[in-house]
């Protein structure tokens, strides 16, 4: 995994560079804005570690100017400043964490594993249920055959799996799948529920959807 | 050189005209009561003598009219590509409700999906008089993906990475498969049948 660490301190960025480097992360050190974001244009990262106040550019401006990007990297601030104002700012600016200083090492490294957390254990999973399984990777629902889901059914079949043989409102799909969008309504819920339990006949399984139109809706597979 | 068919080509005409008959007689029906075509288009041919003695060779079977005729099954085929999943089905019950026509073989290769990704519903029918013909019934995604698939079977000299060419072909089949099925649910949900 790769980490930028943006901290003007010259010997404290180079103390946690090393600690992290010697848990193996690949680390990249800057040591104002400036060069913060000359390292974020040129390459990845799988966590970006800002202090906040940094000569040239400052924390704030750099993680807006990330998130400007559209780049959804975590990101967490490192400050002396602690006031509960600097905090909210922070994390409004789009910022996963804030650390204060002066902070305890295994503190920050805790920190770092439970962002960078999301990013591999969760998404190159795959889900089971019955002899039905999804894959995150590539969108494709399995059984007997394979057929790929566009990213709303996907999103919905995972939903269901998550929650086998569980009862779920056409509101709360509404409000983890489509996060209430304006659009979306009841007939939306019920169309891709529609598409997942033909699809479902079509790969082959006797794993179905109960449930009508409006109401609650549970993955079960037939006995 | 006598035909492969021997003297029978006259009535191997005369099935394939019956079957495209049937099937434009439906297609008719359908269109004057539901206004829509199922079918798409229907293509037909007689397998040709290079074809049929290839195929006759490739089995181990003697190049005569016997081999052509009883032991292989397709000298007369159908191609019947219709534009929702369902239609495929309901022609295939169609066609199991004539007589004189019996349904010797079904091989359903979109509930059973071929390893390669492909998707058609075959059919070998036996008129009364003893001919075969077989037909391919599929959706329009179907056969825009074996229209591709078979280029890369009979082209010699395909460059690029073969095996990803076959993952790939693989994945837009599975693509277009559930492309259908929404399609079909769409019309279902349009027929206020769901």
């Amino acid at each position: 995994m790769k980490l930028l660490l943006a901290e003007d301190t010259i010997d404290l960025n180079r103390a946690v560079s090393t600690v992290l480097r010697h848990e193996n992360y690949i680390v990249d050190s800057a040591y104002d804005g400036e060069e913060a974001l000359e390292f974020i244009k040129k390459d990845s990262y799988d966590c970006i570690i800002l202090d906040i106040m940094m000569p040239k550019r400052d924390g704030l401006e750099v993680l807006r100017e990330i998130r400007d990007r559209h780049i959804l990297t975590p990101v967490m601030l490192l400050t002396a400043k602690t006031e509960v104002d600097d905090k909210v700012n922070g994390l409004d600016a789009g910022a996963d964490d804030y650390l204060a200083k002066p902070f305890a090492i295994k503190e920050l490294l805790a920190r770092i594993r439970s962002l960078t957390r999301r990013g591999s254990d969760y998404s190159g999973r795959e889900l089971l249920f019955a002899n039905v399984s999804l894959s995150a990777e590539n969108f494709a629902m399995t059984a007997e055959n394979s057929v790929r889901l566009s990213i709303k059914e996907f999103e919905l079949m995972q939903l269901l799996m998550m929650n086998a043989d569980r009862e779920l409102s056409t509101g709360y799909i509404l409000e983890h799948v489509w996060k209430n969008e304006e659009n979306a309504q009841d007939d939306t819920v019920w169309l891709y529920i529609s598409y997942l339990k033909a699809k479902l006949r079509a790969v082959g399984t006797n794993v179905s959807i109960d449930g009508s139109r409006g109401g609650n809706f549970r993955l079960t597979a037939a006995k | 050189m006598e035909s492969i068919y021997g003297e029978h080509l006259p009535e191997l005409l005369e099935l394939q005209e019956s079957l495209m008959g049937r099937i434009g007689l439906l297609r008719r029906k359908i269109i004057a009561k539901d206004g829509v075509d199922p079918v798409e288009h229907c293509l037909t041919r007689i397998k040709t003598e290079e074809s049929m003695r290839a195929k006759c060779r490739s089995r181990g079977l003697p190049e005569t009219a016997d081999s052509a005729l009883y032991k292989i099954y397709d000298a007369v085929g159908l191609r019947i590509v219709c534009t929702f999943l369902d239609d495929v089905y309901m022609i295939r019950d169609y066609l199991r409700g004539f007589d004189d026509l019996k349904i010797e073989n079904e091989k359903d290769y979109i509930r059973n999906v071929k390893p390669n990704g492909y998707r058609s519903l075959h059919l070998i029918l036996r008129a009364k008089n003893g001919f075969y013909a077989e037909i391919q019934l599929r959706t329009i995604s179907m056969d825009t993906w074996a229209a591709l698939e078979h280029q890369l079977k009979y082209k010699r000299d395909v460059s690029g990475n073969e095996e990803l060419i076959v993952s790939e072909l693989k994945r837009c089949a599975d693509e277009l498969a559930s492309t259908d099925v929404s399609m079909q649910t769409i019309r279902n949900l349009i027929r206020g049948e769901i």
